[in-house]
Order: C-alpha cells, then sequence, then structure tokens
C-alpha cells in the first residue's frame, strides 16, 4: 500500500546510533556499500581480488530482463525521503530529494522531490487539454498532440520549492542536505514556449497577467505576470528525455525559470489572460513573506542565490580518515548563471575559491569541487555562491536581521555542517 | 427491533444482483475510486487511523467497533444495534451514508454510481480476510478493459492527412477554438473586484450546517484546526507573535479566495462537489467564524460580496527584497580573517534523527 521505501535509519544517523557505536551505524554501512578494504590489516590479500566471485564466473540476465532498467539494489538506500510531522497528510505533503547521494548537474527523474497538493493526479493523455482563455483573441483548445506540433526547445532549469530549508530560520533544526535542502531538483526539460502559445492565441493589448491552472483536485492556480510569461516560461511535456513524471506533473506542466516551484503548475490544464492578478491561495494565504512589523510580502517570485556542500553532510560521513579528500555541493540562483563559489572549512573565517566542473547555464544547479588534504581535526564547512549579478548568498543571521523568524520562505542562508573528528558531520550554526 | 434488521430480508435480493453483476466489480478499479475515501482513511500494509478509521478486516467489523477510533454515537450505537460491516450493508452505506446511519461523523455525500460502490467494496475486500473471495476476484473482462497495455506501434488515423481541416487562427494553425461551454467549465477563478463570482447566495445558518457537515472533521467545529490541518479562525494580533497564527481573519487579505478556493479544492478528496449556493453558505459561514460579519442572518451573494473585506488587505506590499542589505552587488566579500576569533557553536540540530519514532521529536515549522 505505502509508496515509502522502508525507512533506512543507518542512512539518516541519528544521535542514538553514533553515540551507540561511533560509526558502526552509518559509517559502516557506507563502508560496506562504497568503501571496501579499510578494514584490512597492511599485507593482507584484498579478497575482494583474491576470490572468485560469482559475477566473475557465472552469466548474468540477459537483454529485456528489466525492460524498463532500474538502479543496482546497492543503490536501494537512494530514495526520496519526507518527515511525517511536517504535515497533515501524505496526499498534502512534501519529500525531499536525497541531494547527498547525486553528483554532476541533472537530478534522476525518480529522485526528483515531490510535492501536491491533493495527490498525483493520474491523467489520461489523451484526455488532458491545454485551455487558453480571457484577454486573447481567440481562446483555444490544444490537445497534447496538438503541443509537440509547436517548436520545441531543451533547457536545463532548477526548481526549488519556495519553502526549501524553511525549517531552518529558528536555526538548526534537520540533519541531513536531504532535508535542509532537498526541495531542489534540476532537469532538462523538452517543451514550448508559453509565448509561443500565447501568440498562437493572441493576447490583447489589456492582458497583463496570466493565470496557470492545474487539472489536479487542487486545481492549483497562480498569476504570473506577462513579462515573465512572455520571456523564459516553458511548456514542458518531457523531463530529462522522456515524459514527465505523474509526480511532476505528467502529461504537461508549466516551467517559470528560477521562479518558487509553486508557481510551476503541474499537470497543466488552463492559461488564462486578465488584467489583474486573482490573489488565489497559494499566492495570499501561503508563499507570502510575514515580517517583524507583522506586514508581509507578496509576489516574492525569485529564489536566490544560494549553495549547500551534500557531501560530507549528516548523511554522508567522511569514512576514510585523514588524507586527501574532497568536498562538494551545489549552488543556484533564480537570478542567472553562477560565477562563483568559495569554501570555508572553519565556519566562514576564511574562504578559498571552488571549483565550478559541468554545464554553467542560467537557472540551473552548478557542481562545486574543493579538493584539500584533511588533517582530522574537528572543521566547520560551509559554500557561499555569487552569481553572475554579482549577488552574494547571505548568512542566516543577515537574513534574520532583515526578516525575522517568521517569514518561512526563501531562506537562502549559508549552511555550516560541524565535521567531526570522526568523520560525522552534523547540522549547526556558529558565532 | 433494530432498524438494521429490515434489511435481511433483502440481502437475498441483493446477494442476486451482486452475483449478476459480478463482472462489474473490479478492485483495481475500486483502487482509484478508493481515492475520494484516501484523504480520510488508510487500507493496506500500515494502514492507520486518520480523520476515519483504517479499513483492514472492515468485513465482518462491528460497526463502530475499531479500538483506538473515536466514532460518532450515532455509529457505536449502531454496532450496537447489530449493524456488521459486509458487502450489503458497505452498499447501502456509501451509497448515503448519513441517510444509512444517521449523525454519522463521516463527512462524504456517498458515491452515486453503483460500479463505483461495487468495484470500491471490491477493493477493499483485497485487505479483509473475511471477504467472499467472489468480491475479491475482479472478473476477466473488467480486468481485460481496466489495463493499458503496452504497444510497439502507434496506429496510423484512418483519414487521409490531405483531408485534414486547418483552422486559420495564430501562427502555426494549431488547436482548436474553446467553445463558451467549455471555457464556463473551467474558468471557474474569482478575482478580489468580484469577477468571475457566479449568480447566487447563501446565509451563514446555511453555511454552518454544511461547514459541519464537509469541513469540521478537518478544520475544527470553531475552525481551530484537527491536528495539522490549517486553522482558518481565530489569530488576531498574532502577526507579531512569536508563534503567529495565519488564519482567514488574522491574514488572508481577500475575502474572494475564500470562494475561489473552497469552490475548487474543498472538501479535501472531493473537489468541485459544492456548487455555488452552498459556496456562498461555506463562505458567510467563515466569515462569520472570524467575526468579519457577526449577523447569522447575512446572506452572502454575488451581490452582497462587494460589501465584505478582511482587515488585514492593507499589511501587504510588494517584494522588497532587493532592498536588504544583502542584496547589495559588486560588493567583494571577505575571503580571510572574516569575523571576530574562531568560530563557535552556537546551535545544533534540534532534531537528529527526522524520521522520529513518536511525536516527542516533532520540531516546528509545518507546510501546508
Amino acid at each position: 500500500m505505502s509508496q515509502q521505501p522502508e525507512k533506512d535509519k543507518n542512512f539518516v544517523p541519528s544521535r542514538r546510533s553514533f553515540l551507540q557505536g561511533g560509526l558502526t551505524a552509518a559509517g559502516g554501512a557506507a563502508v560496506a556499500a562504497i568503501g571496501g578494504g579499510a578494514a584490512l590489516a597492511a599485507g593482507t590479500p584484498d579478497p575482494a581480488i583474491t576470490e572468485l566471485k560469482d559475477w566473475n564466473q557465472y552469466s548474468g540476465p540477459g537483454v529485456d530482463a528489466a525492460p524498463y532498467g532500474v538502479p543496482s539494489p546497492f543503490e536501494a538506500h537512494v530514495v526520496r525521503r519526507d518527515v511525517p510531522w511536517l504535515t497533515a497528510d501524505p496526499i498534502s505533503s512534501i519529500n525531499f530529494t536525497p541531494l547527498h547521494e547525486l553528483d554532476g548537474i541533472i537530478t534522476p527523474n525518480g529522485l526528483c522531490f515531490e510535492r501536491h497538493h491533493s495527490g498525483v493526479a493520474e491523467v489520461d493523455p489523451a484526455e488532458h487539454r491545454l485551455m487558453i482563455n480571457g484577454l486573447v483573441d481567440k481562446p483555444l483548445v490544444f490537445t497534447m498532440q496538438d503541443l509537440m506540433r509547436f517548436p520545441r526547445e531543451n533547457r536545463v532549469y532548477f526548481l526549488e520549492c519556495a519553502a526549501n530549508s524553511g525549517m531552518e530560520w529558528r536555526g538548526a533544526q534537520l540533519n541531513g542536505c536531504q532535508f535542509t535542502h532537498g526541495m531542489l531538483h534540476n532537469v532538462m526539460y523538452t517543451g514550448v514556449r508559453l509565448r509561443t502559445l500565447l501568440e498562437e492565441a493572441g493576447v490583447k493589448p489589456s492582458g497583463k497577467w496570466i493565470l496557470a491552472e492545474g487539472a489536479d483536485a487542487s486545481g492549483m492556480g497562480r498569476s504570473i505576470p506577462i513579462e515573465k510569461a512572455l520571456d523564459d516560461c516553458l511548456v514542458a511535456f518531457k523531463m530529462n528525455g522522456e515524459a514527465l513524471r505523474p509526480e511532476q506533473g505528467y502529461p504537461v506542466r508549466l516551467c517559470v525559470p528560477g521562479w518558487e516551484g509553486n508557481m510551476w503548475v503541474k499537470w497543466l490544464r488552463r492559461i488564462e489572460v486578465g488584467d489583474k492578478p486573482w490573489q488565489l491561495r497559494e499566492e495570499t494565504s501561503k508563499y507570502t513573506d510575514l515580517m517583524p512589523d507583522g506586514r508581509a510580502r507578496r509576489f516574492t517570485w525569485a529564489m536566490d542565490v544560494k549553495s549547500v556542500i551534500t557531501n560530507p553532510s549528516p548523511q554522508a560521513p567522511i569514512t576514510h580518515g585523514r588524507g586527501h579528500t574532497i568536498i562538494t555541493g551545489v549552488a543556484w540562483s533564480g537570478h542567472g548563471k553562477i560565477k562563483r563559489v568559495d569554501v570555508s572549512i572553519d565556519g566562514g573565517r576564511n574562504w578559498q575559491h571552488a571549483r565550478i566542473d559541468g554545464p554553467s547555464l542560467s537557472r540551473s544547479l552548478h557542481r562545486f569541487y574543493y579538493e584539500f588534504n584533511w588533517d582530522g581535526s574537528p572543521l566547520y564547512l560551509q559554500s557561499r555562491a555569487i552569481d553572475e549579478h554579482g549577488y552574494v548568498q547571505p548568512t542566516k543571521n543577515a537574513l534574520r536581521a532583515a526578516r525575522g523568524d517568521n517569514s518561512i520562505y526563501h531562506n537562502n542562508g549559508i549552511q555550516t555542517w560541524y565535521l567531526k573528528s570522526n568523520g560525522e558531520a552534523e547540522n549547526v550554526e556558529v558565532s | 427491533m433494530s432498524k438494521f434488521l429490515k434489511f435481511t430480508a433483502s440481502i437475498v435480493l441483493l446477494g442476486a444482483a451482486w452475483a449478476t453483476n459480478a463482472s462489474a466489480q473490479d478492485a483495481d478499479a475500486g483502487e482509484k475510486v478508493f481515492r475520494k475515501c484516501a484523504a480520510c482513511h488508510a487500507v493496506g500494509d500500515g494502514a492507520k487511523n486518520k480523520v476515519g478509521p483504517e479499513l483492514n478486516e472492515i468485513f465482518g467489523r462491528v460497526a463502530g467497533s475499531h479500538e483506538d477510533f473515536k466514532y460518532s454515537n450515532a455509529m457505536v450505537k449502531a454496532g450496537e444495534e447489530g449493524l456488521v460491516w459486509d458487502h450489503d450493508s458497505l452498499t447501502q452505506y456509501l451509497a448515503k451514508p448519513r441517510d444509512f446511519v444517521k449523525g454519522t461523523r463521516m463527512a462524504f455525500a456517498g458515491l452515486k454510481k453503483d460500479d463505483e460502490i461495487a468495484n470500491v467494496i471490491a477493493y477493499l475486500a483485497t485487505f479483509s480476510a473475511n471477504a467472499e473471495q467472489a468480491a475479491a476476484e475482479p472478473a476477466p473482462a473488467a480486468a481485460e478493459g481496466g489495463e493499458t497495455k503496452p504497444t510497439e506501434t502507434a496506429e496510423a488515423p484512418a483519414t487521409n492527412a490531405a483531408d485534414a481541416v486547418i483552422p486559420e487562427h495564430g501562427v502555426y494553425h494549431l488547436g482548436r477554438e474553446a467553445l463558451p461551454e467549455e471555457v464556463a467549465a473551467w474558468d471557474i477563478d474569482v478575482r478580489p473586484d468580484g469577477v468571475g463570482l457566479p449568480v447566487g447566495s447563501g446565509t451563514v445558518a446555511d453555511g454552518g450546517v454544511l461547514y459541519d457537515e464537509n469541513c469540521a472533521v478537518c478544520h475544527g467545529v470553531f475552525g481551530e484546526g484537527e491536528g495539522r490541518w490549517p486553522v482558518l479562525a481565530g489569530g488576531y494580533d498574532t502577526l507579531t507573535a512569536d508563534r503567529p497564527v495565519k488564519t482567514i481573519g488574522s491574514y488572508w487579505p481577500f475575502a474572494s479566495t475564500i470562494f475561489d478556493y473552497v469552490h475548487r479544492a474543498m472538501p479535501f478528496g472531493n473537489a468541485r462537489s459544492l456548487d455555488a449556493d452552498q459556496t456562498y453558505a461555506i463562505t458567510a459561514y467563515l466569515l462569520y467564524l472570524n467575526d468579519i460579519v457577526t449577523d447569522e442572518d447575512f446572506e452572502l451573494s454575488n451581490e452582497t460580496f462587494s460589501e465584505v473585506s478582511l482587515p488585514n488587505e492593507e499589511n501587504f506590499y510588494p517584494d522588497d527584497r532587493l532592498e536588504e542589505a544583502n542584496f547589495a552587488t559588486n560588493v567583494e566579500p571577505c575571503m580571510e580573517n572574516c569575523g571576530d576569533g574562531p568560530a563557535e557553536i552556537v546551535m545544533r540540530a534540534r532534531i537528529l534523527d527526522v524520521t522520529p519514532d513518536g511525536d516527542d521529536e516533532s520540531g516546528a515549522g509545518g507546510i501546508d
């Protein structure tokens, strides 16, 4: 019944497991999975080499054993996870991308975090329609086949929930970058520019806003200014080359690059053009940012420059001891490309430039690495991203000074992991 | 004599109908129907009581008897009078719950289609050892019809490509004009200026009855919210408090949002089931719960809607993040010897194990 994978606490380190067994619970499992011969005494031949393994000797399954391939069973711990107490019910809830298990910039489709307001709509594409109505010359209806006849684009964009890191406003709370930063994914979309569809219907000069609406039972709706709609919004039907996953809006979703994930309406069925915003539930009672004076910001769309170290992190301790090691993480900005990422190992006192590797695309994740020789002493690890406009990722205290503790959304503050001498990491805040 | 005994006479008849309709009972189809129930009920491995009781082994269960679940008095009484859940009693209950057990707390209005009832019961039967075998087995015809078989190639259309009619609109001449009835079917959004409001009306008093039936189970009798379901009323003067309570009365800027959201998305798990009059009534009642209107006879309608405003409307302002000091650009950040002295830990993660075993480790900051 439950789609939830078995909770494997070995990969969600707890204070108890560390206290009881040192690294045997979390680190030991990691060693068994990826490490190899750490436990061997010097000079002892490695049985991984000297012993004949089944896979050395016997043939494996033939082609078509898995017509749609799945990850190795040894990767079974690489799954989305939720935090049950965050929400009233899993039908209107969220889970988190396992950032600490990924590399490069692309998030695999099955690991992209989910956020639903009335569960996953199961939509038959043959019965799906996209309507454009309102202040247009001619209201139109498109079938999926119609949509796929418009000129297509391929673009890589991050999607971040505005509430990502929202549980950390009052201070360090959740132990793992999956939970502190995992309302985030980065996907190559194939789709049609929203502009192309709007031009097919003909937007009237009085049309200043659009309403994007989903076909799910929450009827998800958000108002978007026409300038953004005519700029880079994409009506997407493929992710990473294949059809959208049902939980990501199959058969068609809206991409609103650089802006908060709630606006990326899934199961997109209608675009209305109007002269004013609609002020629906998700842009009034939610996704508005309460300030210390009791007033609230609205229409806080853009996701600001941000980064996080994904390894090491509480779910991904260092198991190899001192010596050459790699710090890696992701950086992104809703305003454009990432220009630079700095890494500090002493809690922000001194910074070094990290190395960005892989594609550098606007409004997409960037992968950074910082290699160094760890002497085994405790460290306070931080990363700080700077985007092409010169916006610098702020400290959490700078954000709190400007916004207080209750604005929930848009927490892009610098994250600190306390790396202990035994290699485990903990979510902390430092002076 | 129990009121439920009168149904025994019809059991033979219903049983016969069950047998002849066997081909329509499809547990797979029932799984889809069960989505209407899943907001409140769980079934299957690890199912727990939610707003409603979990439904494993429902067949043979005495009504109102699941330990750990707080039923309405009516449901407990029905069980005491002999109501046991089986194909027949479930069939009648799911058709019109409040008629079958008057006073049940189950807000669901009932399943309108007989095949939906049969299918969802067939689905539930797969989680009950006591269910008759016949009900648990989907009929072959239904199973074949319900599955999407992978195909290797798409079928070519029967018509000649040259016969396709090309519309005149737009650049690519794709899609077709939306009919007025189609636009009307989907365009139900309502704006603060009243654009989009349908013709209709409802009073606070009418809304109270509808609210108790449809909304109170999650949002609480007074809008106080059950569990982590949204609080709808109260919270006045808390927006500058340490723990603000954001409700319709304390936070929401526009009353139109209530109407729009209730009409499009509520009740949770049975969206679009309230008509315009019912939505006006519930909206009026929510305004009443928030002391925005105080007269139980107040009637909200497309005519009176503009008379209503919410107290916090003026306290929203456009995004001005870029004016914050931390958005200053072209400032080279400190690279060496930043801050005062070595960094020290001032706070540690409050929750080290985020998959808690119990409520004691629940943290702050819910999402809804």
